[in-house]
């Protein structure tokens, strides 16, 4: 995915200026900077949530800048939140059930008109929610309303959640913040055997330890800018970066 | 007293459709409407014009009172969902509005505060339902109907993406749902069924005025709603079984008209406030699950 | 032509009628979030609390106005602090708000139906009622005073949210509630002034129309939606706005009977808000509540 002098400001304030990087496929990258350098604004702009004044954002041939959010879903593109947003009041079964592919079961017309296909989707949908929660770990919790789940598996479930839409890009937003040491160890390799399973990570994190471990490239922003990017043992070495980083 | 007892029962069916269709919105979806007492009323009209001008028989009419129903509806649904809630709060009563002084002055059509008199009974298989007796079993036969079609659209993945969509619309879009194109079908299916029993009621008490449709009346159905509680299907049914029976008691008390009237509504008002403070999910409402200890 | 201008005079009279309770509705909507449809309830409230002022307790009517503005500016705080505050400790939704705002505005004017009965209750209001002719339109001095009283108000309005400390902090709450949370704003504080400052905004209105024509117990649920949709057409978060929004609805609605039956105004006002929304949701100056907000 190709994010080219992408920008966005609000009032007089320039939240995103000139930003552009790439984001290569079956890699994790690492987003970071300090706080307010516009990372989840990045993300907000990627998925559709805001609209960009300008730049372009290109997947597989495609240009995602000026789509909704579900269109950009579509197009294998997800993300997680960092208040996570997960729907409380529903299990943990229906949260992951919202993210398989049910065209059928959604649509009123076909409700009505051909019951025998809705049920067969909603009997395959139902098949891959459970494993997808297998997958992470869940799948003993999968009748438990999601709002009584430990923190740590909540932080499960927002992944599983978009995991089960099948895209191929997912934009973590602080996976690991608010977590102790013993649920880092849980939530960490998920990443990983995402991109195992073919998939392509772009993680905003401001824990620069997880990053160096993680993330195989970089991207740098301060103040709305990508001040660097590279491979992430250099960015996360330079003491210029560091600086900026920690504010000195 | 018979006879009494089937016309409570016909309303009861004809305000289960209105308060299970109007649960659809406010209940499951968390849009609020109080433009249903005017669909109800386009329901009635548009079924009563099309039996006196163009000679349609009862189906024929919950044919068209639906259509038009879900047209009007889906005309101010576009516009205003596509932005937030609260401005199809504004628009649904503006839309209250509009359509009651449509009712009271576009004379020619609607013949305005006299009203239409002389819609004919229906006939349904051949039969002509022309006493209360009939009409209860057709009343609670479509209101059956109605329930049997917002079950099938609540246990659904539709169903699903509607909860989600009213617990947080922006984790559902993110999840890849149309939250706008989700909204304006639910709207339309709402106001299509409300308009139904709009159309049942012309045919039944084969006169219709634009007292009936008023933003009042879109403030009782609420109450019916809230009263029944928004969670189970069945919740509307209960709130016009107790709602419907309350005038009845008031006349009890032998309270003059006068005071009888404003006295319904401060009942329904203090119902809405004391049920969101201690019930909001209504009187069949799910209550909160326990956390697993 | 004549008529024109009549119904101009009119329509800028109605106009500041709206617009002062458009400029209260919209402070309170802006800063809270509430849909605060009670405030149709405050409206009527208000003139009957000038009626009784002026009739029961026999004060003169400057006293009673003013009488009527406190005590219209508590109503609106009481509403919040006793049925909103309540409710949101509860966690309720913001529909379950709307609601409970909604039944308050019926309870509220079927009470005063009851008290009072439906009829208008007139008020004396002496010399105000006297003629003024400039040319061929006729406005009474009560009519002036109105458009003169939501000028002042909206000055009041602008210059407390500019210079007060107060003001300053209902401005923060208003455009970043988080944000004022962490600087040490008490937002619940907050919210009770801009209940108290945005329902002594619509007194002034709910009494200027009961001393024209008197006071009645259902006018305010329309007054109230006339404000929203000013606000909307104004712009969510901008008192300008709202300020311009209700006097445009209330030109509209009087320049459009010059050409189309009188009772089709509501009509008239709703249908302009619909064609507005799709091709302006953001209103004049606003930011349009985009759904997708993060």
């Amino acid at each position: 995915m190709t994010v080219q002098g992408v920008s966005r400001a609000f009032g007089g304030i320039q939240a995103v200026e000139a930003c552009t990087f790439e984001v290569a496929p079956r890699l994790i990258t690492g987003l970071i900077g300090p706080n307010g350098a516009g990372k989840t604004t990045v993300f907000n702009l990627i998925t559709g949530f805001l609209r960009a004044d300008g730049g372009s954002i290109r997947f597989k041939g495609e240009e995602l800048l000026g789509l909704a959010p579900h269109e950009v879903e579509a197009r294998g593109v997800v993300r997680t939140f960092q208040h996570l947003r997960l729907w409380g009041k529903m299990t943990v079964l229906e949260n992951v059930l919202l993210g398989c592919r049910t065209p059928l079961g959604e649509s009123v017309v076909s409700l009505f008109l051909r019951p025998a296909r809705v049920r067969e989707e909603e009997a395959t949908a139902r098949r891959r929610a459970l494993e997808v929660l297998e997958f992470f770990g869940l799948a003993g919790r999968a009748h438990e309303l999601a709002e009584d789940l430990a923190y740590p598996e909540q932080k499960l479930l927002s992944m599983a959640r978009i995991f089960a839409t099948d895209a191929e890009v997912f934009l973590l937003d602080e996976p690991t913040s608010g977590l102790d040491a013993d649920s880092l160890q849980r939530i960490v390799p998920m990443v990983r055997r995402l991109v195992e399973h073919g998939k392509t990570v772009l993680l905003i994190e401001h824990n620069m330890e997880l990053i160096a471990q993680l993330s195989d490239e970089v991207v740098f922003l301060h103040q709305g800018r990508v001040m660097a990017r590279g491979r992430a043992e250099q960015i996360t070495r330079d003491p210029a970066l560091t600086e900026i980083y920690f504010g000195v | 007293m018979l006879a009494y007892i089937a016309h409570y029962l016909v309303m009861v069916g004809i305000y289960t459709i209105l308060a299970t269709s109007l649960n659809l919105l406010v209940g499951y979806s968390g849009i609020f409407s109080l433009a249903h007492a005017a669909i109800y009323g386009i329901g009635a009209y548009a079924s009563a014009l099309a039996a006196l001008q163009l000679g349609l028989g009862f189906w024929g009419g919950l044919l068209v009172a639906a259509v038009v129903g879900a047209f009007a509806a889906a005309l101010v649904a576009i516009p205003s969902l596509r932005v937030a809630g609260d401005y199809y709060i504004v628009a649904s009563f503006g839309l209250q509005v509009v359509i009651l002084t449509v009712f009271i002055n576009w004379t020619s059509l609607t013949n305005g505060h006299a009203g239409l008199p002389g819609i004919p009974r229906p006939r349904v298989f051949g039969l002509v339902v022309d006493d209360p007796f009939k009409y209860v079993v057709l009343s609670l036969a479509l209101a059956a109907l109605t329930y049997l079609v917002c079950r099938r659209l609540t246990a659904s993945a539709f169903g699903r993406t509607l909860r989600a969509v009213r617990e947080d619309e922006i984790a559902a879009a993110a999840t890849g749902k149309n939250v706008v194109a989700v909204k304006i079908a639910i709207t339309t299916i709402s106001s299509a069924l409300g308009a139904l029993a709009g159309s049942l009621y012309a045919h039944y008490i084969t006169y219709i005025n634009p007292t009936s449709f008023s933003l009042d009346e879109s403030i009782f159905i609420t109450s019916l709603v809230i009263l029944g509680g928004t969670e189970r299907l069945a919740g509307p049914l209960v709130g016009s079984l107790i709602l419907l029976a309350v005038p009845e008691a008031l006349k009890f008390l032998a309270i003059p008209d006068t005071v009888a009237a404003p006295m319904r509504q401060i009942l329904y008002g203090a119902l809405l406030i004391v049920f969101m403070f201690v019930r909001p999910e209504g009187i069949l409402g799910r209550a909160r699950p326990r956390r697993a200890a | 032509m004549d008529l024109a201008l009549q119904l101009l005079a009119t329509g800028l009279v109605v106009g500041s009628l709206y617009a002062l309770c458009a400029i209260g509705w919209g402070l309170i909507y802006g800063t809270t979030l509430h849909f605060h449809v009670a405030h149709g309830a405050v409206f009527a409230l208000a003139a009957y609390y000038a009626y009784v002022a002026q009739t029961w307790l026999r004060l003169p009517l400057a006293v009673a106005v003013l009488v009527a503005i406190v005590a219209s500016a508590v109503s609106g705080l009481l509403i919040d602090l006793l049925l909103y505050q309540q409710l949101e400790r509860r966690g309720a939704f913001r529909t379950s708000i709307f609601i409970a705002s909604l039944g308050l505005l019926i309870l509220l004017e079927n009470v005063l139906a009851i008290v009072f009965t439906p009829d208008p209750m007139r008020m004396d209001i002496g010399a105000l009622n006297t003629a003024v002719i400039i040319g061929p339109v006729f406005l009474t001095y009560l009519h002036i005073l109105t458009v003169a009283l939501a000028l002042a108000g909206y000055g009041a309005l602008m210059l407390f949210l500019k210079r007060s400390r107060w003001g300053q902090a209902i401005r923060a709450v208003s455009s970043a509630p988080e944000m004022a949370r962490t600087v040490g704003i008490d937002l619940r504080r907050v919210h009770l002034l801009t209940y108290a400052v945005g329902s002594a905004l619509a007194a002034p209105a709910g009494i200027l129309v009961a001393m024209d024509v008197g006071a009645e117990p259902f006018r305010g649920t329309r007054f109230v939606l006339l404000a929203s949709v000013g606000v909307i057409m104004g712009g969510i978060g901008s008192i300008p706005g709202a300020m311009l929004g209700g006097l445009f609805l209330g030109l509209l609605e009087n320049l459009g009977i010059w050409k189309l039956p009188s009772e089709w105004q509501s009509a008239i006002s709703f249908g302009v808000f619909l064609v507005f929304i799709v091709l302006r949701p953001r209103g004049f100056f606003g930011r349009t509540i985009h759904s997708a907000e993060i």
